[in-house]
């Protein structure tokens, strides 16, 4: 049987953690050894903005023993992945290459989207148990140290993503500079929470009814767990029941919990926390079902692996979701909220993506930025909203603003600077001038995906939906667009060679637009 | 097995019966009063009278008598040096707080020095008027003082002396200028009172009193060196009696030659016991290796807690050593024979007494695991238990052998508390690290006796490559876990011994313990994590299969001794076997308690210490304890749980003590697979059958065996001598089967 292993590394906010995989199309992915060691990265990151030396050490003394881990199994790959913590370090760029020298691992750091991301990866690896539980309307909060993300499901499909701090480490730091008693705690906790918390309820749920929530975190989990409770699948709690779990440790002191729910006794003050903080939300939102898959981002960072190189053959029984479709379903969502109007949207994705698929041999563009065209044609509208006459900056602003789960950062600006640059002039070089996190690469990125928006915008610059049907064909130097519709294009054939101009300069190849009648 | 549980049922059901006629009800009863419990010090003195009791026992053969009477008076020596040494601790710190049986440090301490001094008593009186002349009319003659040796055997002795002990001995005399000796831990020595010759002082004085007086005396002292056999061979008698001495006779009777400038005016042998219980501050020490070396120095000067002197010794010689070592008058032991009887074990092995001994027995092959078999590919068929020393421990080397020599091993890992000299199991890791495997091994540097030992190891192990942790901070590393990591064509595999007893192939030959080997992969991860937590990484988020001291493992047994309870409470089947060394966890005995008062059935076969009492109120008489001790020592640790009638059966490291419960790294397992739960079972059924070396706890805290008359030719049964037989016989009919296979097969012409 053909099978990889494969090592997930995550170094989180108060956790060092790697697992290994053994992946097969037999068996799909399979934890061969998980080991964890607690270290409080983001304590110092959080408020020093740098990790004292003294931790750096002990990262590296643990990420040394990791590298005898994988050379153990003889791991065929790995990844290493910086959060939060990591993010937060000033000096990050010096950190990772001193961590990369003295342990030999090379760590990536994810944006907090991309960190998102893989974790709700990892539920996903969970297979038919999440697609069930996503099939009603579900809450998934995922706890991190430094921000709590919230995402909701309706019918499967993802409807929206939004990050809110504090998280769980964020909170303790912030709370101990407060002076409490214990019995005020809970009251604390949500009133940090509430401001942010009502919004989204406000915003996102509405009159809504949430019947699942999904938790990620690293102490509830735990606990839950090992837990035995009623229900007779592992993994799963009604929501009173935990509640009531939550309140039967109020007046218990810290060792007594930790006797009564078999944790050790310094990670007490991060579960009760932690706990708190999904009770409030819990509450909120009246949820009836709590599942705890038990994952860690390390199964998402698999799953991911698995999915990039192929491991799942096509019999297999596990169900894989459609991730993509998460993402486009995150810009329709930020579209709506934006007041873009779909219908002009949704032709300008259609267009742009007809003439990707006619152009991507010829332009060396992959399927990725086939997705980060198709976000940017999804939000060219959204910056309406703020101003008619400074559409492209708006939008430009709004997207920089707004995460978007599944993208990194620097994808991020790349969409931002489409949409941006669809009505306002291109820069050219500038744009590397500019503080930014652009490369060369990023920067030719933007400028051909620009360049194929604008084209697409010019093929329907009146926004009617004219085109019933287009065609793409290359002849000599010239890509001839024919348009199957019976509608006026003198607005369009009339603009078309501005539109074109851009693309010609991009492309080397002279866009012609062709009208066909289709009645003919 | 089920039938024999539902009679029980019917008892239990019974018991419940008599329970309502007496009017007690359940929960009425606090069971965590003193008077239901047992001194732990006390209980295991009964344990060491026990064997005592084999050193008495006419129907055993003198050899292994005197076998006993010495694994009793080492007992005693390690009891002296841990258990005595630490009351005193308590006592000199001022803590009275009792122990569960209700007695003060200092009360214990009395009680443990009138039944030590009663103990001791028994043990020379065995010795003298038992043992003593039992071996003279079997061919051994002990010729206990020099005074009574021939002309002829003087010549022989001081040549002896002459050549062999002289030379290595180190004479100490006290006088101003030269201070008090150090005088070391468990050493045998001879003190003398000497004083400087004057002219014409003649020789002949020696050793009469009288001819001293009026002269100052000296104290002098010389240790009978250890490296020199305690038995002398004196040349037999004409009747063929082979005749011996002991070392120390030998020197006495050589003393003026090792004080030439001295009258000799007494010499008698005696012997200290140190306080060797010493505690390191773990969390402050930086190289635990290190620490641990300079510790065990130390030990040599620890408080003098015992001091054997051998009776009628000269007041003023006592006086000088009680004052130098500073010992109390009730920690002197007067010796009616020679001090430290362990040179037993040495007169044990003399050649020429087979006869007077049991018929060795010899481990036999594992079914399963014959020689040259891959040990992977077995396992991987099936679970595979090992019963030692009945079946040999050669399979658990050579799975490590195996593993450190085959390319497709990735790691190997294990922990190590007690291992033989020259070990095959460390060379084997060894080896392993040697061909590139990842050899992760945790030596416990804290197991108490043999921490100079297990330096040696770490340090042995560390310079072939191998990943070597010293122990855990805090706790001591008893679980027996080994892990192989291999790569094979389904992907990776856990290959995963437990046992109940250490890795020392040559204490596998005397105790009785259980391994399992087996490749169930959530054992194999329960393994992983397992090493990974003695690695100091965090706890994994659950445990399939495995409960681990410290931090689950009471709970675990604290819960599986409710749900017998809760079942006998609702009428359903309920019954505890419980195999163990030692047990003395306050909580755990409560929980039997209770149980039995609800009506469970528990039998316990405990070897030694037990605080637990039978027929407390209440119990109703469902408490059984017995305790066998035998040829072999009794080491496994076995638990059953019969569970409603879906029996459980766990096997482990621990005993029910705080110590394994609370204060070190322990491992209990399940036996999944039925067939070797049937195998187990059996162990433990045998042993609840044993009417012939079991003996049975009363409630006034004695034990006695069965009654004789009760046993007969039918019912008769010996536990060890049952397992040695049935293992032999599955050996001979494996071997016949083997035979019959290897039979030609003649090819004929074919018409």
């Amino acid at each position: 049987m053909a099978y990889r292993t494969f090592a997930a590394i995550d170094i989180g906010s108060y956790e060092l953690a790697i697992k290994i995989f053994e992946i097969s199309s037999k068996n799909g992915i399979k934890v061969i050894d998980h080991i964890m060691h607690r270290i409080e990265l983001g304590t110092d990151s959080y408020y020093t903005g740098k990790i004292s030396s003294e931790r750096i050490d002990e990262l590296c003394r643990r990420l040394s023993e990791f590298t005898n881990v994988m050379e153990s199994y003889k791991v065929d790959d790995y990844k290493a992945y910086g959060t939060s913590a990591i993010r937060e370090t000033k000096n990050s760029v010096i950190l990772l290459d001193q961590l990369r020298t003295r342990t030999g691992i090379k760590i990536e750091v994810l944006s907090n989207s991309e960190q998102r991301f893989l974790d709700y990866k990892s539920v996903a690896s969970k297979g038919q148990a999440f697609q069930d539980i996503i099939g009603k309307s579900t809450a998934f909060i995922d706890i991190g140290g430094g921000s709590i993300q919230l995402s909701l499901f309706d019918r499967e499909s993802l409807v929206t993503t939004q990050n809110m701090r504090p998280g769980v480490l964020r909170m303790r730091e912030e709370l101990t500079s407060i002076s409490h008693r214990s019995y005020q705690l809970e009251d604390l906790v949500e009133e940090m929470l509430c401001d942010r918390f009502e919004s989204f309820m406000k915003m996102f749920v509405g009159d809504k009814k949430i019947q699942n929530v999904i938790l990620i975190d690293d102490y509830v989990s735990r606990v839950l767990q090992k837990s035995a409770f009623k229900s007779d699948k592992k993994g799963y709690i009604e929501a009173k029941d935990f509640i009531a779990l939550v309140d039967s440790l109020k007046a218990r002191k810290s060792r007594e919990i930790a006797e009564a729910l078999k944790i050790s006794e310094e990670n007490i003050q991060l579960l009760h926390l932690s706990a708190l903080m999904l009770k409030y939300m819990l509450n909120e939102l009246d949820a009836q079902l709590l599942w705890v898959p038990g994952v860690s981002i390390c199964d998402g960072m698999a799953y991911e692996y698995a999915e990039k190189n192929k491991l799942f053959s096509d019999t297999d029984k596990f169900v894989v979701h459609d991730f993509e479709q998460d993402i486009l379903a995150c810009a329709r969502d930020i579209n709506r909220r934006y007041s873009g109007i779909e219908r002009r949207t949704n032709e300008r994705e259609e267009l742009s993506l007809a003439i990707f698929d006619h152009m991507k041999k010829q332009c060396g563009l992959s399927k990725r930025d086939r997705l980060l065209l198709q976000l940017a044609a999804i939000l060219s509208e959204c910056g309406r909203y703020i101003s008619l006459s400074n559409v492209g900056m708006s939008a430009y602003n709004i997207i920089m603003a707004t995460e978007i789960i599944g993208l990194s950062h620097l994808e991020r600006e790349i969409v931002a600077n489409i949409v941006k640059y669809i009505t306002e002039r291109f820069e050219y070089n500038e744009i590397l001038g500019r503080v930014t996190t652009l490369d060369r690469e990023a920067y030719l990125k933007i400028a051909k995906l620009t360049a194929i928006l604008r084209l697409a915008e010019g093929i329907d610059i009146s926004h009617k939906g004219k085109c019933d049907k287009i065609k793409l064909a290359n002849k000599g130097e010239n890509m001839v667009i024919t348009v199957e519709t019976n509608a006026d294009m003198t607005l369009e054939l009339g603009f078309f060679s501005r539109c074109g101009a851009f693309f010609e300069e991009v492309f080397n190849i002279k866009p012609v637009l062709k009208q066909k009648n289709s009645d003919l | 097995m089920k039938n024999k549980f539902f009679t029980r049922n019917i008892c239990l059901r019974h018991n419940l019966q008599v329970h309502q006629e007496w009017g007690i009800k359940m929960g009425e009863i606090d069971y965590s009063r003193p008077e239901y419990y047992l001194n732990r010090e006390l209980s295991w003195l009964a344990f060491n009278s026990r064997i005592l009791g084999e050193a008495r026992d006419k129907s055993i053969p003198l050899f292994e008598r005197l076998k006993f009477l010495s694994i009793t008076a080492s007992n005693l020596d390690e009891f002296f040096m841990v258990r005595v040494a630490s009351l005193k601790d308590l006592v000199n710190a001022g803590i009275t707080k009792p122990d569960i049986s209700g007695l003060t440090p200092l009360q214990q301490l009395d009680r443990v020095n009138a039944a030590t001094h009663e103990f001791v008593g028994m043990q020379y009186s065995a010795y003298n008027k038992s043992l003593l002349p039992l071996l003279s009319q079997n061919g051994l003659m002990v010729v206990e003082y020099h005074e009574e040796l021939t002309d002829k055997d003087c010549a022989f002795v001081d040549r002896y002396f002459q050549d062999y002990v002289y030379p290595v001995l180190t004479p100490m005399a006290v006088d101003s200028s030269r201070p008090f000796p150090l005088i070391r831990n468990k050493s045998l020595n001879l003190g003398a009172l000497v004083s400087r010759k004057t002219k014409g002082s003649a020789r002949k004085l020696l050793f009469h009193k009288k001819a001293a007086q009026g002269r100052e005396l000296e104290f002098a002292t010389v240790q009978v060196p250890s490296g020199i056999p305690r038995i002398v061979e004196l040349p037999s008698a004409e009747d063929g009696t082979k005749r011996v001495m002991l070392l120390e006779q030998v020197i006495e009777r050589n003393m003026d030659k090792l004080f030439l400038n001295y009258d000799i005016e007494c010499v008698f042998p005696f012997r200290i016991m140190r306080n060797a219980d010493f505690s390191l501050a773990e969390e402050d020490t930086e190289d635990l290796l290190k620490e641990m070396e300079k510790q065990l120095k130390k030990r040599q000067w620890g408080q003098a807690i015992r001091l054997e002197v051998e009776d009628g010794i000269d007041k003023r010689l006592l006086d000088i050593i009680k004052k130098e070592l500073m010992i109390d008058e009730r920690d002197i032991y007067n010796i009616p024979g020679p001090l430290d009887l362990t040179f037993l074990m040495k007169m044990y092995a003399l050649p020429g007494f087979d006869a007077l001994k049991t018929e060795q027995y010899v481990p036999q092959q594992v079914p399963e695991l014959p020689s040259g078999v891959d040990i992977f590919e077995q396992i991987k068929k099936h679970d595979i238990l090992l019963h030692h020393p009945y079946q040999t421990f050669t399979p658990v080397v050579d799975f490590i052998k195996q593993a450190s020599r085959d390319p497709n091993v990735l790691a190997i890992k294990q922990t190590l508390y007690r291992v033989s000299g020259n070990s095959p199991i460390i060379a084997a890791l060894a080896q392993a690290a040697e061909n590139g495997k990842q050899v992760s091994v945790l030596v416990e540097l804290k197991a108490r006796f043999d921490e100079e030992n297990n330096i040696v190891w770490a340090k042995m192990l560390e310079k072939a490559g191998c990943h070597v942790i010293y122990g855990l901070v805090g706790l001591k590393t008893h679980c027996k876990i080994t892990l192989v990591v291999r790569r094979e064509e389904e992907g990776i595999r856990r290959y995963v011994h437990l046992g109940t007893g250490n890795y020392n192939d040559a204490t596998a030959k005397l105790y009785t313990d259980l391994g399992l080997l087996t490749c169930d992969e959530a054992i194999g991860e329960d393994a992983t994590a397992v090493f990974n937590m003695l690695s100091g990484y965090s706890e994994p988020l659950g445990w399939n299969h495995l409960a681990l001291a410290p931090l689950w493992l009471k709970e675990k047994f604290l819960y599986l001794i409710n749900r017998e309870k809760e079942n006998a409470e609702n009428k359903r089947p309920a019954r505890i076997v419980a195999k163990m060394n030692s047990l003395c966890d306050p909580d755990i005995i409560k929980a039997f308690y209770e149980a039995a008062a609800a009506g469970v059935r528990i039998e316990l076969i405990i070897r030694g210490i037990c605080c637990l009492k039978t027929g407390v109120e209440g119990t109703n008489g469902n408490i059984e304890v017995r305790s066998i001790v035998g040829n072999f020592l009794e080491h496994a640790r076995i638990f059953y749980f019969e569970n409603g009638g879906s029996s459980e059966l766990y096997m482990g490291s621990a005993d029910m003590m705080p110590r394994n419960l609370e204060r070190r790294v322990e491992i209990l397992f399940p036996i999944l697979n039925p067939e070797l739960k049937e195998k187990v079972w059996h162990v433990l059924e045998v042993q609840l059958r044993d009417n012939l070396k079991a003996q049975f706890l009363r409630a006034d805290g004695t034990y006695a065996k069965t009654d004789k008359e009760l046993v007969t030719k039918e019912n008769a049964c010996c536990a060890q001598e049952e397992f040695c037989r049935e293992y032999r016989a599955e050996a001979t009919m494996l071997e016949k089967e083997q035979r019959q296979a290897r039979v030609f097969k003649p090819e004929y012409k074919q018409e």
